[in-house]
């Protein structure tokens, strides 16, 4: 055989060291024993002592492509993880107290003549005969009716037009994963990391030592390790970016609680509080609640009991608090070290995109996998990409906050009237001219999003793209109402969601 | 505002060339309520946009939405179809290849062809890369159909673009133009008022006629006659792009029409040739500062039997703002491309639906011209560094031209995407991309740019079982033109379908 096809034995195999059990720590090593077993090894270090985070019950649509990657079986996945589907995030009390909206997994409605589908109705709203956008996007319609079912594959169909992801318990992701490593060859190792080699010239890690005074060699690693940053910040000290000044959250306390009678909700729900925003996401056997805000502006003991008051079921454990500060690292890879989720960066869960972020990540980490010496301009790739997927995210979260009318407390009054992001001031004027959200064909949070938060918080665009104007108001009128009853029709037709988990075999047994 | 203070009312076009009149209709079309004037300004020869009638595979998107069906343009004489591009002695070793639109290879358990492909390739074995895409075995043989819609079918995996004879074309586009209600006005300009706020009031002829509007479109050429007097910021590729002169002609057909372009490498520059319904369109680029005109010349007889050849002065760039004030400057007076793959005509017909997309009101706000002008330098940008990977890496070494060439700067997006191409095989991500990272593949193949080393992802194929597939496929895709009509014979079923 040819030199050049030193495959899988004599291309020297990176050594990948993940320094982490949590969510992160687990999708990582999931995704390089699955996509590169010929390029390397990979030993994960996690501690019982240390707990993990926890976070990102609700996801989105993307890890669906993940679990197709590692060739999962979904009812089975979902088996696991007690999953429930889900179809958008619903917000309540954001844009005024009493408002609710649904930012969907899809579209609104369909272009016409290549005019995006909501000039069309904002020309039609002007003059008095549309009805509410929401009543276009078939995923808001099935959840407001509790329903699901899959998304049709012939693209002509009205029924491919959303998406959805799944509502998880996340501490049963991880170790779901570490099974599915385990079996494919990647090695455990249960300790606590006290210190760590490095190379005098370089300055990369060499080694991590442990408790137990082994020490763990490695070519690459990985720091999972949370918000302690144990590798990327007490070792390396990447400077963080502090968000708080737009995204003041800095705590969350976290309280479980048993599935009230009734319907299992396709939906993650997020309801504006006086100091933040409260989440509750249904799972198969329980629901997660927690509510998100800013010390500044509420006590610990204060959030608590308004998270015990808002619960629907009984509690299941006593309430878990958290801190934590919106922002992330100036540079996610240093040296021979690339933190990912917790380590890198952290955005409060309002658009659920915890375990996105750290997915995007993994997987830029194999597009850009070292062979041999680690090369600055691979490195500088991988951040650039991480920067641009959180700077993103960042703008679209502000919005939450910022398009509202809301004047009851001094947490809403501040981020009413702070200055945001020009990045995002811009967006803003963009759309309240004429109703244009910027273009980008890459990374999180396309226009059906950004539409679906904008009119849902109440900020409606003066103007539209004129080209709307050139149908007869009649005829479009008449095509708007038959598309929401088609949509109305195919939704009334679909299983009721918590039938369809229950009954399908993908519920699994319910824990107490 | 309301809807009828923000609704432009008025278009006043100034150029009457192909560009003009491409957006005349475009904005009529959409636009019902907009009254539409043309001023029918002669078409400068330098307006390249305006003068190589290349539609890239986007142009069935604008034939769409005005209205203009291929059939028509096919069987009127208007326009040939378009495989891609056969470049000759453009390598370092001088063999031909093809770059065409669509699909190349198969991928295989989730690693992308072209990494397969670079591995074989750097153990010296399988074949170069046109050979596994159908499109380029039709081109190489000559022929064409449509592609079918079958997935399973090699016949599915291309694209195809059009070839328009621009007189022909233009003359189509006037007609319609007439048929929409859109005023055509034969003159020439002498002058604009302003208005206070630094907008263009009216635009004044040389027969004191004067015109207003509320958005004026400057399809006037390099010099851009309205945009111009507004500011004159360009940004010049000179730095980046090796020519500043094209020599365009026209020859009598030689053979039976052809359904792809040929370019080739010469010492003094480079050739092209592109068939159109009744004639073939020819050009010929080089640097005055390293070719004599001359050599140029001469070397154009012996190859092309050119009947008829202008010599234009091109100095490729982009305004900074194609969009300022009311003023929309589109083809040449927006961008100036080098004349590779003739791209000017692609761009400006794109810019016209984008503008189209982000229409701003009446006060044209600097923040909606913002976003135009953003998308639109990234789509330029991209177009650019495309070119100027085949300068740079042609392989050629002999000729000033061919030396220059591979010297030039490089811009910061196109060396971070030769960069992760050389070193992985992995092509980032730009917006707004003409070429589709396909295209990019074919020339990086074509001009034998490998991977030093491919993605370690590739190593989950074993590679005898992947030459033994592309083997199959190559046979496969090989033996497609032979049961195939000839081009013109294609041609002749579509003309005589009836209308």
């Amino acid at each position: 055989m040819n030199s050049e096809f030193r495959s899988a034995d004599d291309r020297p195999l990176q050594r990948v060291v993940i320094l982490g059990g949590g969510t992160a720590g687990w999708m990582a090593a999931a995704a390089l024993i699955r996509l590169l077993p010929h390029a390397c090894t990979v030993r994960l270090i996690e501690s019982a002592e240390i707990g993990i985070v926890g976070v990102g019950e609700a996801t989105l649509p993307h890890l669906r492509t993940f679990v197709e990657m590692l060739d999962l079986d979904e009812a089975d996945f979902m088996r696991a993880t007690h999953a429930t589907y889900k179809l958008g995030i619903e917000f309540r009390d954001f844009g005024r107290i009493g408002d609710r909206y649904l930012h969907p997994f899809g579209s609104f409605g369909t272009e016409l003549n290549g005019v995006h589908f909501h000039h069309y109705w904002l020309r039609m709203r002007a003059e008095g005969r549309a009805d509410d956008l929401f009543g276009y996007s078939i995923a808001n319609v099935m959840a407001a009716g509790n329903r699901f079912s899959p998304p049709a594959v012939d693209t002509n169909s009205p029924l491919s037009t959303y998406s959805y992801a799944y509502q998880f318990d996340a501490t049963l992701f991880g170790p779901y994963l570490r099974e599915y490593c385990l079996a494919r060859g990647a090695e455990r190792t249960e300790g606590k990391v006290v210190g760590v080699d490095r190379d005098p010239e370089s300055g990369d890690v060499t080694a991590l030592q442990l408790e137990n005074g082994e020490r763990v060699p490695g070519d690459l690693f990985v720091d999972c390790s949370g918000f302690a940053g144990l590798l990327i910040g007490r070792t390396f000290d990447s400077p963080w970016e502090d968000w708080s000044p737009w995204l003041p959250c800095d705590r969350a306390v976290a309280l479980p609680c048993t599935s009230p009678p009734g319907p299992i909700e396709p939906f993650t729900r997020a309801t504006a509080m006086a100091a933040g925003w409260r989440w509750r996401i249904p799972l198969q056997h329980r629901v997660g609640n927690g509510y998100v805000y800013s010390s500044a502006h509420l006590s610990d003991d204060a959030a608590a009991e308004a998270i015990v008051a808002a619960i629907e079921g009984e509690p299941m454990a006593d309430p878990r608090l958290l801190r934590f500060r919106a922002g992330r690292r100036r540079e996610s890879w240093v040296a021979n070290v690339v933190s990912l989720g917790l380590a890198s960066g952290f955005l409060e869960p309002l658009e659920s995109t915890s375990i996105y972020l750290t997915q995007a990540a993994v997987m830029r980490l194999i597009e850009l996998f070292p062979q041999g010496r680690i090369r600055d301009s691979d490195r500088a790739e991988f951040n650039r990409l991480v920067d641009f997927e959180y700077d993103r995210v960042r703008d679209f979260l502000i919005l939450h906050y910022h398009a509202t009318e809301r004047d009851d407390s001094d947490f809403w009054n501040h981020v009413r009237t702070m200055e945001v992001p020009d990045s995002l001031a811009e967006k803003i004027e963009l759309f309240r001219r004429a109703g244009r959200i910027q273009k980008y064909s890459e990374g999180l949070f396309f226009e059906p999003s950004w539409l679906a938060v904008y009119i849902g918080q109440n900020l409606i665009p003066d103007g539209w793209d004129q080209r709307a104007d050139a149908l007869d108001a009649t005829r479009l009128g008449k095509a708007m109402d038959k598309l929401r009853d088609q949509i109305a029709n195919a939704v009334e037709r679909m299983p009721e969601h918590k039938a369809l988990v229950r009954g399908s075999g993908m519920s699994g047994e319910i824990p107490r | 505002m309301s809807r009828d203070e923000r609704a432009i009312r008025s278009l006043c076009v100034v150029g009457g060339g192909v560009v003009g009149f491409s957006a005349a209709l475009a904005f009529a079309r959409a636009l019902p309520s907009v009254e539409v004037k043309l001023i029918c300004t002669p078409t400068d020869p330098a307006a390249l946009a305006d003068r190589i009638g290349i539609g890239l595979t986007a142009i069935h998107r604008f034939h769409a939405a005005i209205g203009v069906d291929e059939l028509e343009l096919v069987g009127g004489r208007v326009a040939l179809h378009h495989l891609g591009t056969i470049f000759e002695g453009w390598s370092a070793d001088r063999e031909p290849w093809a770059h065409v639109f669509g699909e190349y290879g198969l991928a295989a358990a989730g690693v992308p062809f072209h990494q397969i492909w670079a591995k074989l390739r750097r153990a010296n074995k399988g074949q170069s890369f046109d050979h596994y895409a159908a499109a380029a075995r039709l081109a190489v043989a000559d022929k064409f159909v449509h592609p079918e819609e079958d997935s399973r079918s090699p016949l599915s995996t291309f694209l195809y673009g059009l070839r328009l004879d621009p007189a022909a074309y233009r003359a189509m586009l006037v007609e319609r133009a007439g048929k929409l209600g859109i005023e055509i006005v034969d003159g020439a300009m002498a002058g604009v008022e302003r208005r206070q706020d630094g907008k263009i009031a009216s635009v004044r002829l040389v027969d004191d006629r004067a015109f207003e509007a509320d958005l004026f479109l400057d399809c006037g050429g390099p010099a851009a006659p309205l945009r111009s007097l507004l500011d004159d910021e360009f940004e010049d590729w000179g730095a980046y792009l090796p020519s500043n002169r094209f020599s365009l002609g026209a020859a009598r057909p030689s053979a039976a029409a052809l359904p792809a372009d040929r370019v080739g490498a010469v010492p003094e520059g480079w050739w092209w040739r592109s068939a159109l319904p009744d004639h073939l369109a020819t050009g010929m680029s080089w640097h005055s500062d390293a070719t004599n005109e001359q050599a140029v010349m001469d070397r154009l007889d012996q190859l092309l039997q050119v009947d008829s050849a202008e010599l234009l002065t091109i100095r490729p760039g982009r305004r900074l703002e194609p969009w300022k004030h009311n003023v929309l400057a589109l083809g040449d007076s927006a961008v100036v491309s080098d004349p590779l793959y003739g791209p000017g005509l692609h761009l400006a017909q794109s810019a016209i639906l984008r503008a189209l997309e982000l229409l701003p009101g009446r006060d044209c706000h600097p923040l909606e011209l913002r976003e135009y002008n953003r998308r639109t330098a990234q789509e330029t940008a991209r177009v650019r560094d495309f070119q100027a990977l085949h300068y740079l890496r042609s392989g050629r070494r002999e000729g000033e031209f061919w030396n220059s060439a591979s010297n030039r700067s490089v811009s910061d997006s196109l060396s971070h995407s030769l960069d992760q191409y050389e070193t992985r095989g992995r092509l980032p991500f730009y917006e707004e991309e003409s070429f589709e990272p396909e295209s990019w593949l074919a020339v990086l193949g074509g001009l034998s740019v490998l991977p030093h080393r491919t993605d370690p992802a590739s190593d989950r194929i074993d590679p005898e079982e992947a030459l033994r597939a592309m083997t199959e496929l190559s046979a496969r895709l090989a033996s497609l033109p032979a049961r195939l009509p000839t081009y013109p014979d294609y041609l002749r079923r579509i003309r005589d379908r009836p209308r």
